[in-house]
């Protein structure tokens, strides 16, 4: 078998950090991009989907409402996300029943979206057998391919995948989202070249206007040194120059007017760095929510840190490390008030998408941009201390896929492939079976649309 | 002192020796009036041609082969109508009128044009710029890589067990450990150092292994392959990058041996099982090549910096005088430009800090990145910065960016989009730097490096002997050696063989593998001539044996004298006399099934002897089944039997007809269609004299003594390494040239220094202002 490397194909990876400009053509041709809004006929609505997955498990008895049925008060996890209680959906009994090679949080990682096992490798965890990556893609992956194969939803990526704070290494404790069978993707977890994959062909083109001038002069001094035979060539040139500048400022007008927002400005000079979580967090969740204005994608996954993740938050006063602290039992009472904090912490970060997707109205399209995006809350354990994979925390929130928010819903014990199938199906894309098929039977899970 | 060291005073003497052909007047007979009545309703007033007949009378012809032209195809329809003394006098006429190269330099004499960058100088010059704040990089003799051997799965220092060269990286170790000291259950292996590939394109890297695996090709910190998660049942794994062809890249290959899929609880049970297999591959497939084994040759145990590749595709350059040159600029050419500067702004940018020596958080940072600025833009431009330049590329372009990062990227496009750094030598005042330039582009196809600055620097860029001792080393460099095969991979036609197949049935085996196999061997029996001791011209046409490897050998039934790689050998008994011989041409000079005396021939006459030929008539090749009884030969005479034919294939039937002893593939064979083969041929040469040769040493023996062919490959070489046309930096270059050869003992490396070392010092500044007035040169 041949397969090409997984994770860093220089020409993929430069075309990831948005060094378009070497790869993709220039001025003309910009990757076929089609609007939603395709004519005639009844247009269908956007809708897209945001898969957050934090680390580590959560404090189950701070986390799960206790009641199946409308959402009351919410648990000290979920807190900061009460404005938008009516919005939330809770799964519990939800389950990753996914076995074979690899420790729990490889296999929670690896599975988490694929639903399949992994293959024997040499990555090698805590315990049990050695592992390498996961058998087959991920559900984000199938629905965009799903949306890019239809003019009306095909969108200029398809999909972006988000990191924030992601180690720099390339195994299965990392990558949650899969192209295909041993085909990782790796998030993009340092907002700037998040910007210049989203922006950098526009970046670009401003850049070399901002030359043309300089240029120009320099080859009218020139001309008028040479003689007549030479000058020519030059003056060939100069008018080349003239209607290159002439098609970018085109071109500027045009995307200005499509794009239809401004495009944002970052702050320069934010380190990836863990102290900065919180800064890169909101760059990262900001120029998300710019992507989905100029429907740059419809499909995104937002990845903090990885599966054993190790942040540490100083900035809520805890040191330790997120990982350490998640294998302390119930009875340390500290350890768990630091993690119900972590997790309150994460439900904040999440309160913040929701509010700026709410208050976005959705362009060209009835309501507010939440009210068209399907975002699911994910994790790669249960509980951090028993490394469960039953329970997975699913909390569904946005109204992208109409389905009855609002409630705590509480299942026996369903393999997640049935929630995963019933994204799919929700956008439209009917798959029989979704990652192992034995975990399928009973078709997507049923009770979300009330 | 050297014959012909510069070009000015040879020039001189020349044209003292030359008196002037005239031969029409000495019999009496006006070739003028003949040729006004019976040639200029066809040919035109001036020999500029007609509507009928728009070829003008131009070429490579001596009076005597065009004298036998005339008599032979002239007047149209009634050819044989002129008496010998009027065909020559009407020829003589012709040659000195329009037709030779001295006739058409008097009515529109060549001159140095303005030229912007090849594509090949554009992607040299920009990887150079950023090179040379990396330091020069040499080509040492060691071969292969240097191999790594650890006896855990990780690269501790404390479990180095093993240090050695491996040329290649081609192990099958099975269960067994690669080296003493290593368990077979769990090592590391690491290969370090430098790899050259030789023609430009995109590479695909092949690793295979049943363990985890990297590979680090130019960019050494990210994977070109990463299978360092193993993963799953795969045991090959590829990753294709561009590549600039004679250029030096740091490789890295890790491989790392472990434990996988298995459960490890039980440690006994564990402990009796056998090791798993282990293997370790790196192979590639080069740009129109098949895959193989990565060759030593091309394998260094040195390491080098990384390179700025641009590979952003380009149009190509005009070849349409047979040489690439910058003559022409295209909207194309100017959005590759427009990409390329922005893939170099992007590259730049993301290595300031390293390039510049300094670092993200350090104080002085935007200080050495300024810095770093004007030193990119003067190498880019090679010269100094005037003032009012700097200021604005340091001040404001670069100064006026909130971020310094973002300032570099500006200048780099700035400066590369500029003429200053687009076209050669433009605007340049006449320097000593002007002189490092020429020879730079001549050379390397790219820009001076630090030496050569400093040579300048220091005025020691002054004299002939200055001059030429530079080109000298130049040369020498892998840059000037990769200039220089280019020479020879265009000329005899190494870049085309990708389209080489023969009929299967007839020639079992042929095959992608062997057609590269037999290209490297044509091109390596040239580099062993061109870069050995003499470097004789004359060498490449009579060299008996001919490299061979396990391919070739298999195919062509000789025993190969070592295991892997090439080796010189007997080819099928001798019977071979240098390049012209070599199976490679042969083949590649052939169709499917039969060989072909007309291409053969042609690219005697045109490639290696300089005649100048109009294109052939539309006419398909009679079929060889339409008369099965006649052999190619007679087929060929029979096809060519027109009048309209015999003007050219005069001359290039017989030269084909001596190679005629070797097959389609270059395989000797004494009978076609069951007749003995007849290998006899002749050549009218430009002194009037008809030489015969049977058979191909006779014909390749002759090669390497004519003048002719000397000329040829001369002006082949010429356009070649100056890319302009030769007579434009004087009218006696070309026999110049030929002088020095002949005194030099046909030192190729010697004809390319005289021409660099000569051109370089022949001032443009005067040139490209208008045609170029003898008695400038500095």
């Amino acid at each position: 078998m041949t397969h090409s490397s997984p994770a860093y194909n220089r020409r993929e990876l430069m075309a990831r950090l948005g060094v378009g400009a070497a790869l993709l053509p220039f001025v003309t041709n910009l990757p076929g991009v089609s609007r939603a809004v395709d004519g005639g006929g009844a247009v269908q609505r956007k809708r897209r989907l945001v898969v957050i997955f934090t680390p580590n498990g959560i404090v189950p008895k701070d986390f799960w409402p206790d009641a199946e049925g409308p959402l009351d008060k919410l648990k000290a996890c979920l807190d900061p996300l009460t404005p938008f209680k009516d919005q939330l959906l809770t799964l519990h009994g939800v389950c990753d029943k996914v076995r074979g090679d690899g420790d729990a949080h490889m296999r929670g990682m690896g599975c988490l979206l694929t639903g399949v096992e992994l293959f024997p490798g040499n990555v090698q965890g805590g315990s049990d057998t050695p592992a390498g990556w996961a058998k087959g893609h991920s559900i984000d992956q199938e629905i965009k391919n799903h949306l890019q194969g239809n003019a009306a939803t095909r969108t200029r990526f398809g999909s972006l995948e988000f990191g924030v704070m992601v180690p720099e290494r390339a195994d299965t404790w990392t990558r949650m989202v899969y192209t295909g069978a041993n085909k990782p993707v790796a998030p993009v977890d340092s907002p700037y070249q998040m910007f210049n994959k989203l922006y950098g062909q526009g970046k670009d083109r401003a850049a070399v206007v901002s030359v043309l001038d300089g240029v120009a002069k320099d080859l009218k001094t020139l001309t008028n040194k040479l003689g007549t035979e030479d000058r020519r060539l030059l003056e060939e040139h100069a008018e080349l120059v003239r209607e290159m500048e002439k098609e970018i400022k085109d071109q500027q007008a045009q995307e200005g007017k499509k794009v239809g927002h401004p495009v944002p400005q970052l702050e320069p000079g934010v380190r990836v760095d863990n102290d900065q979580m919180p800064k890169l967090s909101k760059m990262q969740m900001d120029l998300m929510v710019a992507s989905m204005l100029a429907d740059f994608a419809r499909v995104f996954t937002f990845q903090y840190t990885n599966s054993v993740g190790m942040a540490r938050m100083r900035w809520l006063g805890i040191t330790e490390g997120h990982h350490e602290l998640s294998h302390e039992p119930d009875s340390n009472t500290t350890a768990m008030d630091k993690l119900v904090k972590i997790n309150n912490w994460f439900s904040g970060q999440i309160a913040y998408l929701l509010k700026r997707l709410k208050d976005t109205p959705e362009p060209g399209g009835p309501g507010t941009m939440l009210d068209n995006t399907q975002i699911v809350w994910t994790n790669e354990l249960g509980k951090g201390s028993s490394h469960t994979l039953d329970d997975i925390p699913f909390v569904l929130m946005g109204g992208g896929l109409d389905w009855k928010m609002g409630r705590a819903l509480k299942y026996k014990k369903v393999p997640h492939n049935r929630l995963l199938m019933a994204l799919a199906h929700g956008f439209g894309d009917e798959v029989k079976t979704f990652g192992n098929a034995s975990y399928c039977s009973g078709g997507p899970l049923t009770g979300l649309k009330g | 002192m050297r014959p012909g060291i510069s070009f000015l005073i040879l020039a001189v003497a020349a044209e003292q020796l030359s008196c002037g052909v005239s031969l029409g007047q000495e019999s009496g007979i006006s070739g003028q009036a003949i040729y006004a009545k019976q040639c200029a309703s066809c040919h035109g007033k001036q020999g500029d041609g007609t509507k009928s007949h728009p070829q003008p009378l131009a070429g490579e012809r001596s009076v005597a082969q065009l004298t036998r032209l005339i008599q032979e195809t002239m007047p149209e329809g009634q050819p044989g109508t002129l008496s010998g003394e009027e065909a020559k006098a009407v020829s003589a006429y012709v040659f000195d009128a329009y037709y030779s190269a001295s006739a058409r330099e008097k009515n529109a004499p060549p001159r140095i044009d303005l030229v912007r960058l090849t594509v090949p100088q554009f992607r040299n010059a920009v990887a150079d710029i950023v090179a040379g704040f990396k330091g020069n990089v040499g080509w040492s003799t060691e071969r292969g890589l240097k191999g790594e051997y650890f006896k855990s799965r990780n690269y501790r220092k404390e479990d180095l067990v093993l240090e050695r060269v491996d040329p290649v990286i081609d192990f099958d170790w099975g269960t067994e450990p690669p080296g003493m000291g290593i368990d077979a259950k769990q090592f590391g292996v690491r290969h370090k150092g430098s790899i050259r590939p030789t023609v430009t394109g995109e590479y695909q890297f092949i690793v295979r292994t049943e363990h985890a695996t990297r590979l680090f090709v130019n960019d050494t910190r990210t994977p070109l392959i990463d299978a360092w998660v193993k993963s799953g049942s795969d045991t090959e794994y590829t990753g294709s990058l561009f590549l600039v062809g004679g250029r030096i890249y740091p490789i890295r290959l890790e491989m790392s041996k472990a434990k996988q899929g298995v459960d490890d609880s039980n440690k006994k049970e564990q402990k009796a099982k056998p090791a798993a297999p282990a293997m370790l591959h790196l192979e590639w497939i080069p740009p129109k090549g098949t895959r193989q084994t990565v060759p030593d040759r091309c394998l260094s145990i040195h390491g080098s910096p990384e390179q700025l590749v641009i590979s952003t595709p380009f149009p190509p350059d005009d070849r349409s005088l047979g040489w690439e040159r910058g003559s022409s600029i295209s909207k194309g050419w100017y959005q590759s430009v427009t990409q390329a500067t922005l893939e170099a702004a992007t590259w730049v940018g993301e290595h300031a800090d390293d390039l510049a020596g300094t670092k993200a958080d350090a104080g002085d940072r935007k200080k050495k990145l300024g810095n770093f600025c004007k030193q990119f833009a003067e190498r880019a431009w090679r010269r100094p910065l005037e003032p009012v330049e700097e200021k604005f590329l340091i001040d404001t372009v670069f100064g006026m960016q909130a971020d310094a990062q973002t300032g570099v990227q500006r200048v780099v496009l700035a400066t590369l989009q500029s003429p200053a750094f687009l076209y050669q030598g433009a605007g340049k005042a006449e320097s000593q730097s002007a002189v490092a330039e020429r020879l730079a582009w001549t050379l390397w196809d790219s820009i001076p490096d630090q030496d050569l600055a400093k040579a300048c620097a220091e005025n020691r860029l002054k004299t002939e002997e200055q001059i030429r001792k530079q080109a000298e080393r130049m040369l020498a460099d892998p840059k000037g050696q990769a200039k220089l095969m280019g020479f020879f991979r265009h000329w005899l036609k190494l870049d085309q063989g990708a389209d080489l197949s023969k009929d299967l049935k007839k020639f079992p085996g042929f095959d992608a593998g062997l057609v590269s196999s037999l290209r490297e061997s044509l091109e390596l029996q040239v580099q062993k001539v061109v870069f050995g001791p003499k470097a004789d011209f004359r060498q490449l046409f009579s060299e008996e044996t001919v490299l061979v490897d396990d391919r070739m050998a298999a195919f062509y039934g000789t025993a190969l004298p070592a295991p892997s790689g090439f080796h010189a050998a007997f080819l099928n008994s001798g019977q071979r006399g240098g390049i012209l011989t070599h199976p490679y041409l042969l083949a590649h000079l052939a169709y499917n099934e039969e060989t072909s005396p007309i291409h053969r021939g042609v690219f005697i006459a045109k490639s290696l002897l300089g005649v100048g030929m109009k294109p052939p008539e539309a006419v398909a090749p009679i079929a060889p089944d339409l008369h099965p009884s006649l052999t190619t030969r007679e087929r060929v005479l029979l096809q060519t039997q027109p009048s309209a034919c015999t003007s050219c294939h005069a001359i290039v039937n017989p030269l084909g007809f001596a190679l005629e002893g070797y097959d389609a593939v270059g395989r000797p064979r004494a009978t076609d269609r069951g007749k003995p083969i007849t290998t006899a041929g002749d050549y009218l040469a430009r002194d009037g004299k008809t030489h015969t040769f049977s058979g191909p040493k006779e014909l390749s023996n002759f090669l390497g003594q004519s003048p002719e062919a000397h000329d040829a490959f001369i002006k082949h070489l010429f356009h070649h390494l100056v890319q302009q046309p030769e007579r434009a930096f004087g009218k006696t270059v070309p026999e110049d040239l030929r002088a020095v050869f002949q005194a030099d003992q046909f030192d190729i490396r010697k004809l390319a220094i005289t021409i660099a070392s000569c051109t370089a010092a022949v001032n443009r500044d005067v040139a490209v202002k208008g045609p170029v007035e003898k008695g400038k040169a500095p």
